[in-house]
């Protein structure tokens, strides 16, 4: 029995490797051929963003605050995996003064699951330290271990609201080598907060 | 309801006589201390004589402040001159000899009433409580050599005139001990109340039941610590001293007999407290160990688990760095991990192939 559900995730996760080398492969193929031709390669829009919230607890205006709610981002230094969308675009607009946000890499959302991924479970707040804690939750929507859970996450795949909002928010640290001089100000001004589009991997990186 | 227990008469010699009454249904009332405990406190309130302060006391004086600007606190002072007296503070419970806080009124209510149905229930209790040998002595009567508990005496023991024979009795039943407890613990009373006629104090002995006072009282009541007390009237305070369930009683053979017109059984009532039954027990079997093992319960009780159960997951390991941990999650990575220690060494021999091509083209550089 658990032999078989064992050989199932194997084959899974030998799949996704495959898919991940296949789908990063062929968008440098695409850009190179583009480039080639003297074409201009347009990336498909980022379907996911990771979000980090920078500020504490005092002093949010109501509107963000309402949104940080929303976003599931209550505590200082945690973090969330939203869907790209017009929405959310604008939701992340709203709090931009508050968040630090980007769109993360495999590595990321692999490192961000497999050491501060985090289940609710029944309310509670239950380390995933087995696949069964996955496959009895989310096992009707076809994920039933770590490997599908990160696919889920980072594909956005169909049934990526109900796999982001089986994980807990990430708590993560505080970065090693600090924030930013003055992280109030928006990272293109020098400062942390806003979107900082594929920066935000070297950020969760130092903060996981 | 099986056989009702039977107790052995003694005679006055203390040895068993032939003939054994029935154990009284007051004896299987339900023992609660807690209920006790309550009756006794209302009842021993019951005697208490009335204190207080004297009404006018520390006011007996034309205090009044001197008010402020006079670098002295405001409490009232003692007006007038020429004695010490002027200019003290008076009134205040803080002062020297100042009126008290609250002065105690005669008018506390000193007595507590306690419905009486309660009051019956205590009472069957603490008559309940002198059958258990276990609640006598762990209320500290000296019953190590006694024959059997409760205690009767035959008849004649309600004879009896001189307090010779009462100790001959007492003695002859191995009670004697308990008296002699008595004397050895009266000693003078700590505090005031040994210049308030409550100069000593001793341990309670025996407390002796009787139907009809033949001469008993006489001979008993000399005995320090024997209390007498008829069995129409037993009190709870005599029966259970200090809310204690268990002073050590020996009956006369009568007033055990009569007990049953007293308290009335399980089916009669009361012939002298109208109207009264005894108190029944929530409980009909209150031994729940013997339920438990019993054979109907053990049917269709479930296997019982392990003594110890390991608790399943204590510390959340990272499978960023324990390979165990990783493998369990995702058994792929244990592949992912071989090739990538094997790539390595694939990377070095490229290397070092790429090292002998640059060798290559500077030997050609030179030899032009």
């Amino acid at each position: 029995e658990r032999r078989q559900k064992r050989q199932v995730i194997f084959k899974r996760a030998e799949q996704y490797v495959k898919e991940y080398r296949q789908v990063e492969r062929t968008e440098i193929r695409l850009r190179r051929q583009a480039k080639q031709v003297g074409n201009f390669y347009v990336p498909a829009q980022p379907k996911l963003a990771f979000v980090v919230r920078t500020r504490g607890i005092n002093k949010i205006a109501p509107k963000p605050r309402k949104v940080l709610q929303l976003l599931r981002l209550l505590q200082i230094n945690n973090g969330v995996f939203v869907r790209l969308s017009y929405a959310t675009t604008q939701m992340l607009q709203i709090i931009t003064p508050y968040a630090a946000w980007g769109t993360p890499n495999l590595k990321t959302v692999k490192e961000l699951i497999y050491k501060r991924g985090y289940a609710k479970v029944n309310k509670q707040r239950l380390p995933i330290s087995d696949n069964r804690i996955i496959e009895e939750n989310l096992g009707k929507y076809g994920i039933i271990c770590v490997e599908d859970l990160v696919h889920e996450i980072f594909t956005v795949g169909p049934n990526f609201k109900v796999a982001n909002s089986f994980l807990w928010p990430f708590k993560l640290s505080n970065p090693t080598g600090g924030w930013a001089r003055r992280k109030v100000r928006h990272f293109i001004e020098g400062g942390d907060v806003g979107n900082r589009e594929d920066k935000i991997n070297a950020l969760v990186r130092r903060m996981n | 309801m099986a056989a009702r227990p039977v107790v052995s008469v003694y005679g006055l010699n203390g040895s068993k006589l032939e003939a054994t009454v029935p154990l009284p249904s007051v004896f299987t009332s339900p023992i609660r201390p807690d209920l006790v405990q309550f009756v006794h406190k209302n009842m021993a309130k019951n005697h208490r004589q009335p204190y207080s302060a004297k009404q006018q006391a520390g006011e007996e004086t034309s205090a009044e402040s001197w008010g402020t600007g006079r670098a002295v606190a405001r409490i009232p002072r003692v007006g007038g001159s020429g004695t010490h007296r002027s200019g003290q503070a008076a009134f205040g419970n803080m002062t020297r000899g100042g009126r008290m806080f609250a002065p105690n009124k005669i008018w506390r209510k000193w007595h507590v009433r306690t419905n009486t149905n309660q009051k019956r229930y205590a009472t069957a209790s603490a008559v309940a409580a002198t059958g258990v040998s276990a609640l006598v002595s762990g209320r500290g009567h000296r019953i190590a050599k006694i024959q059997e508990v409760p205690l009767v005496v035959s008849a004649e023991a309600e004879s009896l005139k001189k307090t010779k024979e009462a100790v001959a009795l007492l003695k002859a039943l191995s009670a004697y001990a308990d008296v002699e407890k008595v004397a050895n613990t009266r000693s003078q009373r700590a505090g005031r109340g040994k210049m308030r006629n409550r100069r000593h104090r001793q341990r309670r002995g025996p407390l002796v039941v009787f139907a009809q006072d033949n001469g008993i009282s006489h001979a008993f009541r000399n005995l320090p610590g024997v209390e007498l007390v008829d069995v129409t009237r037993l009190n709870l305070l005599q029966l259970a001293p200090g809310g204690h369930l268990g002073r050590f009683v020996i009956w006369t053979q009568p007033a055990f007999e009569a007990l049953n017109k007293v308290f009335g059984t399980q089916t009669e009532a009361s012939a002298q407290k109208k109207g009264y039954t005894l108190p029944q027990s929530l409980v009909t079997n209150p031994d729940v160990s013997r339920i438990i093992a019993s054979d109907e319960v053990q049917a269709v009780v479930r296997p019982a688990g392990p003594r110890f159960t390991k608790r399943p997951f204590t510390q959340k390991k990272n499978p960023l760095r324990n390979t165990q941990v990783l493998v369990r999650l995702n058994p792929y990575a244990q592949v992912l991990r071989r090739t990538e220690i094997l790539g390595l060494n694939k990377k070095t021999a490229k290397k070092s192939h790429k090292k002998a091509a640059s060798q290559k083209f500077l030997d050609l550089l030179k030899a032009d």
